[in-house]
C-alpha cells in the first residue's frame, strides 16, 4: 500500500507546485506594470527574476530545472519498483536509456560511452524535454506585464517562463561545460603530449624532405584544428538556440497575426517544432559525441 | 571578412560586445546558466541515469553471466556425451571382446566335452565289446560244455556202453576242439 501511496504523493506536491508557480505567476501579472518594450516579438534576452548577488536566475533557468525535477522524479518512480520484466513506466524509461547506450556505444566505442554516457544523456534527454516543454501553452505567456489602453489587451513583458534553449546563454553555457569534459576526456585519452600530437602532428608515412614539409604543414593546419576547435561551442550554442528561439518566435508571431484564430494557425507549427526539438537535442547530442570520438580515437582506447 | 577587418581596425572587442547585447548574452547570466546545468546534470547523473544504468549493468553482467554458464554447460554437455560415446566404444570394444572370449571359450568347452564324450563313448564301447567278449567267451565255453556232455551222452546212448572219466574227457576235448575250428 505504501508503494502506491509515495508516487502518488510525489505527483500531487509536483502537480501543486506547477499549479502554484502558474497561479502565482497569474495572479502577479494582475497588477501591471507597464513595460517598455510593446513589441510582438520574443525577446532575445531572458527575463531575469531573482538576483543573487551577480549571480541571477532567469525563466528560461526556471525551466530547465523543472524539466530536470520531471525527469528525476519520472526516473525515481519508474525505478522505485524495480521489475525482472519491465512493465508501463519502467519500461519506457529503461528503454530509452538503453536505447540511446546503445545507440551512442555504436558510435562512439564501449569504453568512451562507459565514461561518457551520464553527460550525452543529459544532453539529449534534457535538450529535448526542455524543447518539448517550451511548446507547452502558458511558457512565455503567464507572466508579470501590462494592459495595453489601445488594444485593450493585456501584454507580457516578462514572463515567468520561457523555453531553456531560447535563451543563448543556456546554451553556450551547456557548449562551454561540454568543451571543458571534452578537453578532460581528450586528455585523459591522449595525454597532453598525445593530445598536441594529434593537433599538430603529421600524419601519414613520409620520410626526407616530404616528411619535414608535411612537419611544417600539418604544424599550420593544426593551428587551423585550434581555431576550428574554438569555434564549436559557438558553433553549437547558436545553432541550437537560433533553431529555438525561430521556431518560438514563428509561434509567437503566427499567433498574433489573427487575433481570432491565435489558437489554430500555429497548430501545424507545434507538430514542426516538435519534429525541430528532436532533431536539434539529437544534433547536439551527436556532435558533442563525434567530437569526442575524434579527439579520443587515436588514444590508448583505440586498442580495444 | 568582416571579422579580420573589424580585428584590424581594433574593434573586435566592440563587436563582440554588440553581439553579446544583441543575442541578449551576459557573463554573469552565462556564469549562472553554467552553474545551474552544472547542478542539474550532476542530479540527473546521480537520481535519474545513476539507478538506471546500475540495473542496465547488473542485467547485461547476468546476461554474460547466463550465457557463459550456457556455454559451459553446452561445453560440459559435449565432453559428457564424447565421455559416453567412448565409455559406449569402450564397452562395446569389452562386451564384443568377452562375446569373443566366450566363445572361444565355449568353442573350447565344447571340444573338450566332445573329446571327452567321445573317449567316454569309445570307453564305453571298448568296455561293451570286452563284456561281449567275456560273454561271448563264457557261452562258448558254456557251448562247448554243453555240446560236450551231449556227445558223450550221445556217445554212450549210441554205443550203449558206460563211458570212462578218459573217455569223456577225450570225447569233450574233441568236441571242443571241433568248435573252436
Amino acid at each position: 500500500m505504501q508503494h502506491c501511496t509515495f508516487p502518488r504523493l510525489s505527483l500531487s506536491i509536483f502537480a501543486l507546485c506547477c499549479g502554484g508557480i502558474f497561479a502565482t505567476s497569474t495572479i502577479v501579472a494582475e497588477p501591471a506594470v507597464p513595460g517598455p518594450e510593446k513589441s510582438e516579438m520574443l525577446p532575445l534576452r531572458p527575463a531575469e527574476l531573482v538576483h543573487i548577488g551577480k549571480f541571477t536566475i532567469t525563466n528560461s533557468m526556471l525551466v530547465t530545472w523543472a524539466v530536470a525535477a520531471g525527469i528525476i522524479i519520472f526516473a525515481q518512480l519508474a525505478m522505485r519498483n524495480i521489475k525482472p520484466v519491465p512493465s508501463g513506466a519502467q519500461n519506457f524509461w529503461e528503454w530509452l536509456v538503453q536505447s540511446l547506450y546503445e545507440f551512442l556505444e555504436n558510435i562512439i566505442g564501449r569504453d568512451l560511452v562507459k565514461k561518457t554516457f551520464w553527460f550525452f544523456a543529459t544532453i539529449f534527454i534534457f535538450i529535448l524535454f526542455v524543447n518539448w516543454f517550451g511548446l507547452i501553452p502558458g511558457v512565455g505567456t503567464i507572466g508579470w506585464g501590462h494592459y495595453d489602453p489601445a488594444t485593450g489587451a493585456f501584454h507580457v513583458d516578462r514572463p515567468l517562463l520561457r523555453g531553456g534553449n531560447a535563451d543563448l546563454n543556456m546554451t553556450t553555457a551547456m557548449a562551454a561545460i561540454f568543451f571543458m569534459l571534452w578537453f578532460v576526456w581528450a586528455i585523459q585519452a591522449q595525454g597532453v603530449g598525445g593530445f598536441l600530437l594529434h593537433l599538430f602532428g603529421p600524419k601519414g608515412e613520409t620520410s626526407g624532405i616530404v616528411k619535414i614539409l608535411m612537419i611544417i604543414i600539418f604544424f599550420m593546419v593544426g593551428w587551423l584544428e585550434v581555431v576550428s576547435i574554438l569555434f564549436r561551442p559557438i558553433a553549437l550554442s547558436f545553432r541550437l538556440f537560433g533553431n529555438i528561439y525561430a521556431g518560438e518566435s514563428i509561434i509567437e508571431a503566427l499567433s498574433n497575426m489573427v487575433p481570432l484564430l491565435s489558437w489554430l494557425i500555429p497548430i501545424p507549427f507545434y507538430f514542426l517544432e516538435v519534429l525541430v526539438g528532436f532533431v536539434q537535442a539529437l544534433v547536439f547530442m551527436l556532435l558533442t559525441a563525434i567530437f569526442t570520438l575524434l579527439i579520443a580515437e587515436h588514444g590508448p582506447e583505440k586498442a580495444h | 571578412m568582416n571579422v579580420m577587418i573589424a580585428a584590424a581596425s581594433g574593434g573586435f572587442t566592440d563587436m563582440l560586445r554588440d553581439t553579446a547585447e544583441t543575442f541578449g548574452w551576459n557573463p554573469w547570466l552565462f556564469l549562472s546558466q553554467v552553474i545551474s546545468f552544472v547542478i542539474v546534470a550532476l542530479l540527473l547523473r546521480r537520481f535519474a541515469y545513476k539507478p538506471i544504468l546500475a540495473v542496465l549493468e547488473e542485467r547485461r553482467r547476468q546476461i554474460e553471466k547466463a550465457q557463459l554458464n550456457a556455454e559451459k554447460i553446452k561445453r560440459q554437455l559435449a565432453e559428457a556425451e564424447q565421455r559416453y560415446a567412448e565409455i559406449l566404444t569402450r564397452a562395446n570394444a569389452e562386451a564384443q571382446k568377452m562375446i569373443d572370449e566366450a566363445r572361444e571359450s565355449s568353442a573350447h568347452l565344447a571340444e573338450r566335452k566332445q573329446q571327452e564324450a567321445i573317449a567316454a563313448a569309445e570307453q564305453i564301447i571298448a568296455k561293451a565289446r570286452e563284456a561281449s567278449a567275456i560273454e561271448h567267451e563264457r557261452t562258448m565255453e558254456s557251448l562247448k560244455r554243453e555240446l560236450g556232455r551231449l556227445v558223450v551222452d550221445t556217445t554212450a546212448k549210441v554205443t550203449g556202453k558206460v563211458l570212462t572219466a578218459e573217455d569223456q574227457q577225450r570225447l569233450q576235448e574233441e568236441t571242443a576242439r571241433q568248435l573252436a575250428s
